[in-house]
């Protein structure tokens, strides 16, 4: 039987961080992948990251997977494709599913880093073709290029159901709603405002009743929940829609480890193996990593990864106990700082009423996906200065900080805290760059200059859609909520190698309207 | 449905030699290499299958190879995974009903 | 996790409920109904109803349905899902041709 130092199971962000590190303190890893491709869930997301530089942010995901395999070949890490482990051992044994034959190999150390699959809810319909996985509907378009559906109603408003409806919009795909069972909006309050203003209408505490068609989805229909999950008669709303997308969470992937023996822990995010901080489950030598371990972003995934390659490497004499101690603390304090703010797994299930800076919370946003004209003043971020300046409309305690690099004149400031609001300092000069509005991975920022001409003022926005408007185009400016607000000009365009595909998209509307127009359409 | 020509952060689709394969007995086109449930979705065909106890339809539901409701039958062998199997030129795609291609065993209990 | 004295749990009677008919194990095709009317028969574990209805052991291996199946379960039982052990991991982790699996010699 062949032998390995290491074998990794999952060629995606966590397994490929893990065999690199392996690699780099000089182990030989191989690394089995059911998939044709490696690198996981990784190349379906096309938004940029959140985070600081140390987590690659504002690089968009399948860039990061690109730099993630050239990394891995550079260290000569082994990748096995189309090899389906079907089995896991305690003795550190696996069994790999390769072309026609099963074949066994033996590790010294085993790292199962198989991530995790989406939950489902069941409806009256659910099984009919057009009901799909919020995950199948990225395959589709961003992989393969083909749009999941002409118009699409997505259920779940976690940070998948929201970046997956923004990437439906992306695709050309028209979104009909987004519905949650849960009274508040899941995931990140930037992201639910930029699919808010381009129109799509949020319905919490609103589930699918029935998906409609003979053969296949041609409507749907949603209705209100009590706070008991029971529909409320008289509530029904019917969308004619071709596709359903189910984005209600994800659950750990962890049967092979369940299957070697490792104690297991049944908790609220899934069935997960008990892990010490390197990642080692309660079987020496077998470790677990990614979203097997714990679901969460992939940034986190990555580190976890790369913890426990250091770890693995270390427990086999490749590094010293002080190498182990300088490199697994670095990784741990930026893995910490992902894992800090209103959304860290601490906060999972708790209703806030305030951020860090004790702000009231905008309970718009929670509940209709978009911050109230009358609730946006009181972010430091808002600011009214005479000449361009950023309005950031980022509201919630989130790990990310490029915005306050971006700026080349110092006008934003977050501070030593990750999760810090962003401060507009209006005493510095803001030369109206774009720097900041294409730097942020929420497309948050705008700029404002209330003095653009007599009576009117411009509004630079991110603008990732197809086709790109033109200067001298007319349209409508849609206020945050998606609703149309008043007529707007396009009086300058921008794009730039630095911007990574997100535009800056400038109107000129009347100037009463300068906090209210968030979006243009034509 | 349809294919993206272009995207706004992806770009130009790749560009692939367009194949012609058998679905049903009808002549598709499909892009080389890309997965035949891919092909389907951009024809517009929605009902890959129709289930073994109640004979009813299914189509892409996870899209990765996991669910397994994608299933045809694909150059005679059944319970073939078309969301994560390449298209080739001259494949027969055929719907499946239950765990076989005649369409007069629906509605028959096999 | 539920022992074998549990089994005698007076849970009630089975009452149809309107949605019975929906599918859980889309791969089996099991109704929520037929899960209910399992664990008012006596099944009060994952590992019975599995064996007995075969929900989560199809092509899928109770990717899409296990949290579902749990779910309804430990309702029926009124107790958290947590308290209720999972169905058991087995090797062949994926679906695959009995050809292929029978030719496995093991360790040569």
């Amino acid at each position: 039987m062949k032998r390995y130092d290491l074998i990794v199971i999952g060629a995606g962000p966590a397994g490929l961080s893990a065999a690199i590190e392996a690699a780099k303190c000089g182990m030989k890893p191989v690394v089995f992948d059911e998939n044709a491709k490696p690198g996981g869930q990784l190349f379906k997301q096309i938004h940029k990251f959140f985070g600081s530089k140390e987590h690659r942010a504002k690089i968009r995901g399948f860039k990061i997977g690109d730099d993630l395999l050239k990394e891995a070949e550079e260290y000569g890490v082994e990748v096995v494709l189309n090899a389906t482990v079907i089995g896991l051992y305690p003795e550190k044994e696996v069994t790999v599913k390769i072309g026609d034959e099963v074949k066994h190999f033996k590790g010294d150390a085993i790292l199962a880093a198989t991530g995790a699959s989406e939950n489902m809810v069941t409806f009256k319909g659910w099984t009919k073709p057009g009901v799909i996985g919020a995950g199948a509907a990225q395959t589709m378009m961003n992989l393969h290029h083909v749009m999941p559906g002409q118009r699409v109603l997505m259920l779940g408003t976690g940070n998948v159901g929201l970046v997956v409806s923004y990437q439906l919009l992306q695709a050309g795909c028209e979104v009909a709603a987004l519905v949650d069972a849960a009274p508040r909006v899941g995931g990140y309050g930037v992201h639910a405002s930029k699919v808010s203003r381009c129109g799509v209408p949020f319905y919490l505490s609103h589930t699918i009743m029935e998906a409609e068609g003979d053969e296949y989805v041609t409507g749907v229909t949603i209705a209100e929940v009590d706070d008991k999950f029971q529909f409320i008669p008289g509530t029904e709303k019917h969308f004619d829609v071709d596709t359903i997308c189910v984005a209600v969470g994800l659950s750990p992937m962890s049967q092979l480890l369940a299957q070697a023996g490792c104690k297991m822990l049944d908790t609220p995010g899934g069935y997960i193996p008990e892990c010490d901080e390197f990642g080692q489950t309660s079987i020496d030598g077998i470790f677990a990593a990614g979203d097997v371990s714990s679901i969460e972003e992939a940034s986190s995934a990555m580190i976890e990864g790369r913890i426990a390659g250091v770890s693995i490497a270390a427990a086999a004499g490749y590094l010293t106990e002080e190498e182990r101690k300088e490199q697994c603390g670095a990784l741990e304090s930026a893995l910490g700082s992902l894992r800090k703010g209103m959304f860290a797994p601490e906060n999972r299930g708790k209703i806030l009423k305030e951020t860090e800076e004790g702000i009231e919370i905008s309970t718009n946003l929670l509940a209709k996906g978009y911050v109230a004209e009358d609730e946006i003043t009181r972010y430091p971020g808002f600011v009214k200065k005479a000449g361009v300046h950023p309005v950031m409309e980022c509201t919630q305690n989130i790990p990310c900080n490029p915005c306050q690099d971006a700026c080349p004149k110092g006008c934003i400031t977050i501070g030593e805290n990750i999760t810090s609001l962003p401060v507009v300092d209006v005493e510095k000069d803001c030369i109206g760059c774009g720097m900041c509005v294409a730097s942020c991975s929420g497309q948050a920022i705008f700029l404002i200059d209330e003095e653009y001409e007599e009576g009117y003022a411009s509004v630079t926005m991110p603008y990732e859609f197809l086709p790109l408007p033109e200067k001298g185009d007319t349209g409508t400016a849609l206020d945050r909520s998606g609703k149309e607000v008043c007529l707007a000009e396009v009086v300058s365009v921008k794009s730039a190698k630095a911007f990574d595909h997100t535009n800056l998209l400038t109107i000129k509307v009347p100037k009463d309207m300068a906090d209210k127009a968030r979006f243009f359409q034509r | 449905m349809g294919r993206i020509a272009e995207h706004p952060i992806l770009g130009k689709a790749p560009e692939k030699d367009t194949v012609t394969f058998i679905f049903d007995g009808k002549e598709m086109e499909g892009k080389e290499g890309e997965p035949i449930a891919a092909a389907l979705k951009a024809a517009g065909v929605m009902v890959h299958r129709y289930t073994k106890k109640k004979h009813e339809p299914r189509g892409i539901f996870c899209a990765i190879g996991r669910c397994t409701d994608c299933v045809m039958i694909v150059d005679g062998q059944p319970n073939v995974r078309t969301c994560i199997t390449p298209l080739k030129e001259g494949m027969k795609v055929q719907t499946q009903y239950g765990v076989t291609a005649k369409e007069e065993g629906k509605g028959a209990g096999l | 996790m539920i022992s074998v004295d549990d089994k005698l749990k007076e849970i009630g009677k089975y009452i149809p409920q309107p949605d019975d008919d929906m599918l859980v194990c889309r791969c089996e095709e099991v109704t929520k109904g037929e899960i209910r009317q399992a664990v008012h028969a006596g099944m009060f574990t994952i590992e019975e109803i599995r064996r007995f209805l075969r929900c989560g052991m199809g092509l899928c291996q109770g990717q899409t349905c296990g949290k579902l199946v749990k779910g309804i379960v430990a309702r029926e039982l009124k107790v958290s899902p947590a308290e209720l052990e999972p169905a058991v991991s087995r090797a062949p982790m994926r679906p695959m041709e009995m050809e292929i699996l029978g030719r496995d010699g093991g360790d040569k």
